[in-house]
């Protein structure tokens, strides 16, 4: 059995989905111990326990320890399964957290998989699903994985009651990756959502986006969505030939919704002044399925806590398969990939 | 806690806090859907209590939770109050539940959620989980304050104050151990309250001071003080109405009277009261004592010597509240707590037909005999420091012992010859005796020596006063035995009864052959020396 501990670098939930993954993914049973050790209120908490126990169902694994505060899990996967799956996690988690868990293991599976997810679809802890969409899925697809994802209902916190449904087919990336440039600037394009809130609280988020980037008023909507409770949030895109990046700033209590826009627009700018392809986030979450499928590189604007704890990770599995460069100011990913023989 | 059993939380729908219907009640906190918020709690059930008024919205309140933390089923329970701020109403309700629930303390673990409510719900909530009706542990919940920059963002939601904080108060834990720490400082206060301040070295009645503490803080029953003349009986009668009185349990008056000192109507009149006319002598109305003692403390002492006639109506105005003074047709009530006092073996009484048996069974639940000085000699030092300074107080006079009189004071009030006849009347007089003597107000040696002759004179004329302690020892054997064995057996007999322990016996009696011999088998010989007579240490004990 593989240990590992659950402290090490950024030491939160990722290291927990992304070795979940890795163990049903090589069959190996797993120990996770010290789990969050250093954080405030270590141990498993809600939205963990949730992860976890997805990861076990889709691959019919037994889990021990697994409960709230639980410091350390054993993992014993089996073969993944296909099937259709129902999760309804409330508000305790992200719904993409659990599905970032689960959908790497269900490209092994035996058939295609659906996943629904109910609880939050837009929180400002997780990558928002209009990410997933634009971004991730799409580098995904180049590189021959055939996944989709559709967003049934929005879901904020703390009220929830959103639900996303992903469509899988099985087979893990069988084309090495080559992402270096970003290509031909195709569009660029900002949506501002907002449920039961005033209306000129879009407005003024949308007016200050326009101000901050000199965007024209075609490149920026306003959307009412339907939801449970009070949500906002502001989700900028660039399109570019080779890759889309996302950005996205959260409405909260108490705060401005022109800072709201400004801390998208910051980021925007930041990703503009660089030429990298791959964003800080995209590039944590391509890590695990480049080194299951077939490998690759890829250009990226900055290395994460998060991207340097999953390589980490990924390595106890697979052996040193990530390797990180400085080149022109950007960081350059290289990774073996398990089907590259 | 055990993560692997279902946590049940318990609690009202709050009206007000939970309500909310449209879309704006996410924007707020409510404590019963922030209860299912938190990131470190599973609720597996809730059982929500309310009125069938509150039907509509405890069914969207359900669906609220359900949404936010599907793994919790939600049931709603109805409770029914007319005024929820009404104590008794509500907590009757919430009593009603607490011994109807379905309790499984082995197999589910439990929360009472006591943020919603009235205060006065919430009082009742904390009383049935202190009294274990509710075998659960308190939470409350509380709106959290905003997530600032430096906090870690890792809790997966972004709108902490929503959500709120909770915090678990388990009633049984030892963390409360300053609390209860407090409280034993309270009872020891309590203590010293009852002996005065006198520090007690007497394991036995450390005890017995302590059980006394706690029982004058929890009952009105009625206290029965044994024990011989001068232990301290009227002193600790006081004392525990002191102590009442310091932790507010009465608001009337002590009331005192040595029923010795009072005979047929003259008792039945100072006890309770008369109407003019009553018998000769009654020229105006008499209030008694047990009236004046309403809402107070009534200390009897010498209950035995009371008549047959007094004690009846004493019992009726233990048990019923009323009795009827002399010549009046009106009862009259008084709300007393009664503590009798005896020196004498009520048992014996009636037997003798001396005592009602029923008063006893009354008057005898919260029995406590005070030891004699001679059981508590390791007490006699502070209590004759504690006499010193009474004798300051009371006389405006310092007085001091020099050490060689200190010393031998002590030396010969610890020694078995010292029989302490009056107990601590004794040490008092003794004490009050030497201090008045006292040239420019320090004891000496002399003056000792001449007290301890002075109490070797007053015990001795007492110890034959008592009788010959032969009576009902030997029975009819008595009258064979000849004079010169009586006369020895009687005082080997006394001193038997002075000491604690036969071997303390036998070192008195052979106090000087011991002297003589190596191996001091004092015990044995005075053994040998009462099997002669079939006797044995238990019986002349008696």
């Amino acid at each position: 059995m593989l240990t590992i501990d659950g402290s090490q670098g950024e030491g939160g939930g990722q290291i927990l989905r992304t070795s979940l993954a890795l163990a049903a993914l090589t069959g190996t049973p797993v120990r996770i111990e010290r789990i969050r050790a250093r954080r405030p209120k270590p141990g498993l908490q809600r939205q963990h326990l949730v992860a976890v126990q997805a990861a076990a169902r889709v691959c019919n694994g037994r889990l021990e320890g697994a409960a709230l505060h639980s410091g350390a899990i054993e993992f014993w996967p089996q073969a993944p399964c296909a099937g259709t799956y129902a999760f309804d996690i409330g508000s305790a988690g992200s719904t993409t957290l659990v599905l970032q868990t689960v959908l790497p293991i269900l490209l092994d599976a035996d058939g295609p998989a659906t996943v629904e997810i109910r609880g939050g679809t837009h929180n400002s802890m997780a990558p928002p699903v209009e990410f997933l969409q634009q971004s991730f899925l799409p580098v995904l697809h180049r590189v021959g994985v055939s996944a989709s994802l559709a967003l049934e209902r929005h879901g904020f916190q703390p009220a929830g009651g959103g639900c996303i449904r992903a469509a899988i087919q099985p087979g893990q990336a069988q084309i090495p990756l080559a992402l270096h440039e970003r290509g031909k600037a195709i569009a660029r394009h900002a949506e501002v959502l907002l449920a039961n809130l005033p209306a000129h609280v879009a407005s003024r988020e949308a007016l200050a986006l326009k101000h901050a980037l000199h965007w024209s008023h075609q490149e920026v909507d306003e959307r009412e969505v339907d939801a449970d409770g009070p949500g906002n949030a502001v989700i900028a895109s660039l399109r570019h030939s080779e890759v889309t990046a996302v950005f996205t700033a959260f409405g909260e209590l108490r705060k401005a919704a022109e800072a709201v826009a400004q801390d998208c627009a910051r980021q925007v700018a930041r990703h503009c002044a660089s030429q990298a392809p791959v964003c800080e986030h995209l590039a944590d979450q391509l890590l695990l399925p480049l080194a299951l499928g077939a490998g690759g590189s890829f250009r990226c604007t900055a290395l994460s806590e998060h991207a340097r704890t999953n390589a980490a990770v990924i390595a106890a599995f697979l052996g040193e398969v990530v390797a990180f460069a400085e080149q022109d100011g950007a960081c350059l990913v290289t990774v073996r990939g398990r089907q590259t023989g | 806690m055990s993560a692997s059993r279902p946590l049940v939380a318990i609690g009202l729908l709050g009206p007000t806090l939970d309500a909310g219907r449209d879309q704006k009640r996410w924007n707020r906190w409510r404590p019963s859907v922030g209860l299912h918020l938190q990131d470190d709690l599973v609720i597996s059930r809730f059982e929500m209590l309310h009125q069938r008024r509150f039907d509509n919205l405890a069914e969207g309140l359900a669906a609220d939770i359900r949404q936010v933390s599907p793994a919790t089923r939600v049931t709603s329970r109805h409770i029914e109050f007319s005024d929820p701020w009404d104590f008794e109403e509500v907590y009757g309700a919430l009593w009603g539940f607490a011994a109807g629930y379905p309790w499984k303390p082995d197999e589910e673990d439990y929360l009472v959620h006591i943020t919603t409510g009235t205060h006065v719900a919430q009082i009742c909530l904390f009383l049935l989980t202190e009294s274990r009706h509710m075998p659960a542990r308190l939470v409350q919940t509380q709106p959290g304050p905003r997530r600032g920059p430096g906090d870690r963002p890792d809790s997966g939601d972004g709108q902490a104050s929503l959500a709120g904080t909770h915090a678990i108060i388990d009633l049984d834990l030892s963390k409360y151990d300053k609390l209860a720490s407090r409280f034993a400082e309270e009872r020891a206060a309590g203590a010293a309250v009852l002996t005065a301040g006198i520090p007690t070295r007497n394991q036995g009645f450390a005890r017995l001071i302590a059980r006394v503490e706690q029982v004058a803080a929890a009952t009105r029953a009625p206290i029965l003080l044994g024990g011989p003349t001068g232990a301290g009986k009227t002193v600790l009668a006081r004392r525990i109405y002191e102590l009442k009185k310091a932790r507010n349990l009465v608001d009337g008056p002590f009331v005192e009277l040595n029923c010795a000192t009072v005979r047929g109507d003259a008792a039945g009149s100072a006890l309770f009261g008369h109407r003019k006319g009553a018998f000769t002598g009654a020229v105006n109305d008499r209030e008694g004592l047990l009236k004046r003692a309403d809402s107070g403390v009534l200390f009897l002492d010498e209950i035995g010597e009371l008549g047959l006639d007094e004690q009846a109506m004493l019992l009726r105005a233990v048990e019923d509240r009323v009795f009827l003074p002399l010549g009046a047709d009106k009862p009259v009530l008084s709300d007393f707590q009664l503590i009798a006092g005896s020196n004498r073996d009520l048992r014996a009484a009636v037997h003798a037909g001396r005592f009602r048996e029923d008063l006893l069974a009354r008057i005898d639940l919260w029995t406590f005999t005070l030891p004699g000085l001679a059981q508590r000699r390791e007490d006699i030092e502070p209590n004759l420091d504690y006499e010193l300074r009474r004798f300051a107080r009371d006389h405006g006079r310092q007085v001091t012992m020099n050490r060689e009189a200190r010393a031998r004071f002590l030396a010969f009030a610890a020694a078995p010859e010292a029989v302490w006849n009056a107990n601590f009347r004794d040490l008092g007089s003794a004490v009050t005796r030497m201090a008045t003597l006292a040239v420019g107000g320090r004891i000496d040696e002399d003056l000792v020596r001449e007290e301890i002759a002075r109490l070797h004179g007053q015990w001795r004329p007492q110890a034959d006063a008592g009788g010959d302690p032969l009576d009902g020892l030997l029975g009819a054997a008595a009258d064979k035995l000849d004079l010169f064995d009586r006369v020895q057996l009687a005082e080997v007999v006394r001193v038997c009864r002075r000491s604690r322990t036969l071997s303390e016996a036998g070192r008195t009696l052979f106090a000087s052959s011991r002297l003589a011999r190596r191996t001091a088998n004092d015990a044995d010989r005075l053994q040998k020396y009462l099997a002669r007579f079939d006797l044995d240490w238990e019986r002349v004990r008696g």
